[in-house]
């Protein structure tokens, strides 16, 4: 299609409209963050005195804590490290598992393989809503119920299918002569996949691995089912603890919302290359 | 230093043959060119050679040992393929290096044999960059080096040459034949370029339908084609080939009666004939063999459709009771579309097949 001035003005009329849209409620939480208890009521963009308040009882555990939140906002380091470890593992059991299958289903002709994809993609577009209650009757019957592995295995089933999908797909994109090649050059079929295809689809194996670990990290509708205690309790949990206690701040849910976004938004701004690699690119060139 | 041998060699992809009992053997240091239109097995045979590719049945042998359970690895076979296939995350240096240290290689012999072949292949400056900062040419060039850098028994080269512009390819076919004659070492190539097969093979095997059609020198595929196939893919513009019926004129004399035409066979062709020749035939002659605005008696005279002017040679698109055929000719002659040309095809330069097989026939041919 023709790059006209008009389509361009177009195009960059809706980037800026998805933008606006994806963007407002980060600003807005981020805005809150700053503002004293009662500016945030009021609907303001800006804070008119900022303040620094809502974040130092995180650190100090002084000030503020001592109305609202204080048990939560004590177990915030904690929770952070949960999430960490469960984002961690998901990431792991999505790229090590996820590559073998994917690799299966680009590299090898098997009976079945098509209806095996589309299994896959079926059970992604179940709502995890719709079974949540045999899920948890499952990780009861197991008594995993309040631990990190329970998390782990929900958020991996969900996250596997698409993982497979998306690198069955840019492994495709690997012309098989490479792996060809290195056999030629005295590689075995392990060797080649070691030293020639892995490191070459690195990059959307670096991409497809973040993409998991921010999905686990911002989950919250399974670690809410299965964790109920800061044994395995993720942040995204615990900060919805701050609206149990007597009464409810917002100022200080921003503060630790803008907290908790921190992780996945430096780890997305310092690695993007690989997640557009990874989720719609390809190995050429 | 490897004669190849292929016995009985066939391959299946799940009902389809893809390679159907093919038997080859090479010479030592021979360079044995696989030629055939896309589909037609050649791909799958190199394959079958590299390791590959498992065979469906047959056996394969490097000089006196039997590789056909051999993984590819413990072959010690370079490939060259058609995408290069260069490895994008590592330096040239490092593409060039990568066999020798899979084979544990000492460093500074290494280092010593990559820039022996850098050099070979002149591509010396290129050490230190990736592949995607190289041009096609380059890329070739590179491929090549780390194919000769490890010395191996036996070359495959896989449509090496299909991915680089008309100029680069000429120069790149010069380069690998110059190749060939100073590592001596056993070739095996595969392109469906009849042209290319012709320039630089000992020997050619065309490919059809995963059979051997015809192995045979440059000069006997394109002079002896065994069979209609060969003679209608090798050459540029193919054999012209028309139905007719051969008619004994007596006194051991011969001639095929076409549609709109009536030629006599020569005494060196009629001479080759076989024995068990039949009535109805196909007769096939090439548009350099066909004489154009001669002074004699024409075979025929067909209405010119199309002039072709390639600089050294004229080539004219005739039209003769619905079937058309080209003709080679002078770039001086004048003839226009439309014009009536009286043609002559050469007495000794007809080819005869079998209508129903396309099989040749005419003796000598090696099959």
């Amino acid at each position: 299609m023709q790059d006209t001035p008009t389509r361009k003005i177009i195009l960059h009329l809706l980037v800026i409209v998805a933008m606006f849209y994806v963007l407002t409620p980060f600003f807005w939480v981020a805005s809150v963050s700053f503002m004293q208890d009662n500016e945030a009521v009021q609907m303001h963009w800006i804070p008119r005195k900022p303040t620094l308040e809502n974040y130092r009882m995180f650190f100090t555990q002084e000030g503020r804590s001592a109305e609202v939140g204080k048990a939560a906002a004590r177990q915030i380091p904690r929770a952070i490290l949960n999430s960490l470890l469960i984002a961690t593992f998901v990431m792991t059991i999505n790229l090590f598992f996820g590559s073998m299958a994917a690799y299966s289903l680009a590299r090898v002709r098997f009976r079945g393989s098509l209806l095996l994809l589309f299994l896959y993609l079926g059970s992604r577009s179940v709502p995890g809503v719709a079974i949540m209650v045999p899920m948890y009757l499952v990780i009861r019957s197991y008594g995993l119920l309040d631990t990190h592995l329970a998390v782990i295995l929900a958020q991996s089933t969900f996250t596997l299918p698409f993982t497979i999908w998306i690198l069955k797909g840019y492994f495709q994109t690997v012309p098989i002569d490479l792996e060809r090649a290195a056999r030629m050059d005295g590689c075995t079929r392990l060797g080649a996949l070691f030293r020639v295809f892995l490191p070459v689809t690195a990059p959307g194996m670096i991409g497809i691995g973040i993409f998991s670990f921010i999905t686990s990290w911002g989950d919250f509708l399974y670690p809410l089912l299965f964790t109920s205690t800061i044994h395995a309790m993720p942040v995204t949990v615990l900060i919805s603890d701050f609206t149990q206690e007597l009464q409810v701040s917002f100022t200080i849910i921003a503060a630790a919302g803008v907290l908790v976004i921190l992780l996945p938004i430096v780890l997305a701004f310092i690695l993007q290359r690989f997640i557009v690699h990874g989720i719609g690119g390809s190995v050429t060139g | 230093m490897a004669r190849i041998v292929l016995k009985n060699i066939t391959k299946n992809f799940g009902g389809v043959s893809a390679v159907d009992d093919i038997s080859l053997e090479t010479a030592q240091n021979e360079f044995l060119t696989l030629l055939g239109p896309s589909g037609c097995g050649k791909s799958t045979t190199l394959n079958i050679i590299a390791g590959l590719e498992s065979t469906s049945s047959g056996r394969v042998w490097f000089d006196e040992d039997d590789v056909t359970e051999l993984p590819p690895e413990r072959r010690d076979v370079a490939m060259v393929f058609q995408t290069y296939a260069l490895y994008p995350h590592m330096r040239v240096r490092e593409n060039i290096a990568f066999g020798l240290r899979m084979r544990k290689t000492p460093p500074h012999e290494v280092e010593r044999r990559v820039r022996n072949a850098a050099k070979k292949m002149l591509i010396g400056p290129l050490l230190d960059r990736k592949p995607r900062e190289l041009s096609g040419g380059e890329r070739q060039r590179v491929a090549l080096a780390r194919a000769i850098v490890r010395n191996p028994r036996l070359f495959l080269l896989d449509e090496p040459l299909s991915n680089l512009d008309a100029k680069l390819r000429d120069s790149m076919r010069t380069e690998l034949k110059r190749l060939h004659g100073e590592l001596k070492k056993t070739f095996i190539y595969v392109t469906h370029d009849q042209a290319e097969s012709l320039v630089m093979s000992d020997r050619i095997a065309v490919l059809n339908g995963g059979k051997i059609q015809q192995l045979g020198t440059p000069d006997e595929i394109y002079n002896q084609p065994a069979n209609a196939f060969v003679a209608g893919f090798v050459g540029a513009p193919p054999m012209n080939l028309f139905d007719g019926t051969l008619r004994n004129s007596g006194e051991g004399r011969w001639e095929m009666i076409g549609n709109g035409f009536v030629c006599e066979l020569g005494t060196q062709t009629s001479g080759r004939l076989r024995a068990d020749t039949p009535a109805e035939i196909q007769l096939g002659i090439r548009p350099e063999d066909i004489e154009v605005g001669m002074d004699g008696a024409p075979t025929a005279s067909p209405t010119g459709l199309v002039r072709e002017p390639m600089g050294s040679d004229l080539f004219l698109t005739l039209e003769l009771n619905g079937s058309t055929f080209k003709a080679r000719t002078s770039p001086t002659d004048r003839f226009v579309p439309g014009d009536r040309i009286p043609v002559q095809f050469r007495p000794d330069k007809l080819h005869l097949f079998e209508r129903t097989t396309g099989r040749s026939l005419m003796d000598s041919p090696k099959i």
